[in-house]
């Protein structure tokens, strides 16, 4: 059933009939998104900037997202040799790159008027901002090696040390005392945040990951035929 | 022939090869006297200011200097194919990037903790600041030769870019300098950061030699 996950040619065709669905699934996303997120109250202490929120915290758990996708599949093509997951590692790296970027670049907005800075160095964003060296480091092993399968492979390992990050993005705010606030949502109890501005968090999230997940799937195929071609 | 011996004779070869290669320890030791000499001569030479900023200084350079003769890590004995020989020996590739660690431990970065001494009282450091340093680089160069190993063994055919070796080893030892510089805050308590940094030591023992020989092994497939 889950086969298309590791299987090229069947991805091709599962891709080919989700394609068309997910772009109008993904607009009408979109739309709502941005009217929720025109519709939301304004913070009573931040005012307008609140709503940088709904662009920041998608792309950060996207960002996360996309590195926890190419690790797992890194451990599936190291341990059962499947080319599709190096083919994964290879198309999603830059959009977890862009995730981050988009991410660093909306919380370094939004530090401006709350914090006062552009940049502090605190534990959340200077591990983000390693998680963007990663992502750019694996961008570049990408057209470093003369041999595919030592790039690859090469490539894989890598990110399965890197992965030592990702837990430290994620419970950096309460292991060191940070600036930024700790985590709203992904307690295990009911989230701090109100429902009015947890509604349109949620889907633009939903929103953020089919674009995310459209444009992995024109880079995969893209990749898949490359491949055809030279091979 | 027993493992012990196996790895005496290994560490025997190593330190050989050491001491036929000394001059290229004090280059990197000179390199380090030097870049400190530049730093202290951009900033001017501000007594008060250096005491403040000196140990964070003398850190980052030494993992500057640390990565200035990383490529000689596994270089030669791929190419002249000695680590395939030590494996038909009877030592897993693992086993051999452990001893490799360790050599490097023993052989590159401790020659520098002769070094740190003099270099701190460039900077006119207190003494407790002093004893510090030590502790932590004793510790932190432990890590460090674990991270040159991954990032030599990641390098190993890579003819084109030659930077993102020291890329990598850079990326990965901002927790150690966050936590060895740290020890000097007073706020801090020094045991748990010392905790700390035994415990990231740990972690990449456990990681460098299962990453290290997998490099290796594809580096050898492909050679």
């Amino acid at each position: 059933m889950f086969n298309f996950l590791i299987n090229p040619n069947k991805f091709n065709k599962f891709a080919d009939v989700i394609f068309k669905p997910l772009i109008v699934i993904t607009s009408l996303t979109i739309i709502v998104g941005l009217l929720l997120v025109y519709l939301s109250p304004l913070d009573y202490q931040q005012g307008l900037t609140v709503k940088i929120m709904y662009i920041h915290v998608p792309s950060a758990w996207l960002a996360l997202l996309t590195y926890a996708i190419m690790t797992i599949y890194s451990v599936i093509g190291l341990a059962f040799k499947t080319p599709f997951s190096f083919i994964i590692n290879k198309a999603i790296a830059p959009i977890g790159a862009v995730f981050t970027i988009l991410c660093l670049l909306s919380g370094s907005m939004w530090g401006k008027p709350m914090w006062g800075t552009w940049w502090v160095w605190d534990a959340r964003l200077t591990s983000v901002a390693i998680l963007l060296v990663i992502y750019v480091i694996i961008i570049f092993l990408n057209y470093t090696f003369e041999s595919r399968e030592v790039r690859e492979k090469t490539i894989a390992i890598f990110i399965l040390i890197g992965s030592i990050n990702l837990p430290i993005i994620k419970f950096s705010v309460d292991w060191w005392n940070t600036l930024h606030q700790p985590a709203s949502i992904s307690k295990l109890s009911s989230p701090s945040i109100d429902i009015s501005m947890l509604q349109p968090l949620l889907v633009m999230t939903v929103a953020f990951s089919l674009v995310g997940l459209i444009i992995a799937i024109l880079r995969i195929k893209a990749e898949i035929l490359m491949r055809k071609n030279y091979l | 022939m027993t493992l012990i011996k196996k790895i005496l004779l290994f560490l025997k070869r190593e330190s050989k090869l050491f001491y036929s290669n000394i001059v290229d320890l004090f280059s990197n030791i000179l390199f380090f006297f030097l870049s400190i000499f530049v730093f202290v001569f951009s900033l001017g030479a501000d007594q008060e200011l250096l005491r403040t900023i000196g140990l964070g200084i003398i850190w980052s350079l030494l993992l500057l200097s640390s990565t200035l003769s990383l490529r000689k890590f596994y270089e030669d004995d791929f190419n002249n194919g000695v680590l395939t020989i030590i494996h038909m020996g009877g030592i897993s590739y693992e086993l051999i990037v452990f001893l490799k660690i360790l050599s490097h431990f023993f052989f590159v970065q401790m020659p520098f903790l002769a070094s740190i001494p003099i270099a701190s009282l460039f900077f006119d450091l207190p003494v407790n600041e002093v004893y510090n340093l030590i502790f932590t680089f004793i510790i932190g160069s432990l890590i460090l030769s674990c991270l040159s190993s991954i990032s030599a063994s990641m390098n190993l055919l890579n003819k084109t870019n030659f930077a993102i070796g020291s890329i990598v080893v850079l990326l990965f030892s901002i927790p150690v300098i966050i936590f060895s510089v740290g020890i000097n805050n007073p706020d801090i308590n020094v045991n748990s950061l010392i905790n700390l940094l035994i415990g990231i030591a740990l972690i990449f023992l456990g990681i460098s030699p299962w990453s290290s020989a997998a490099f290796i092994k594809l580096a050898l497939r492909n050679k």
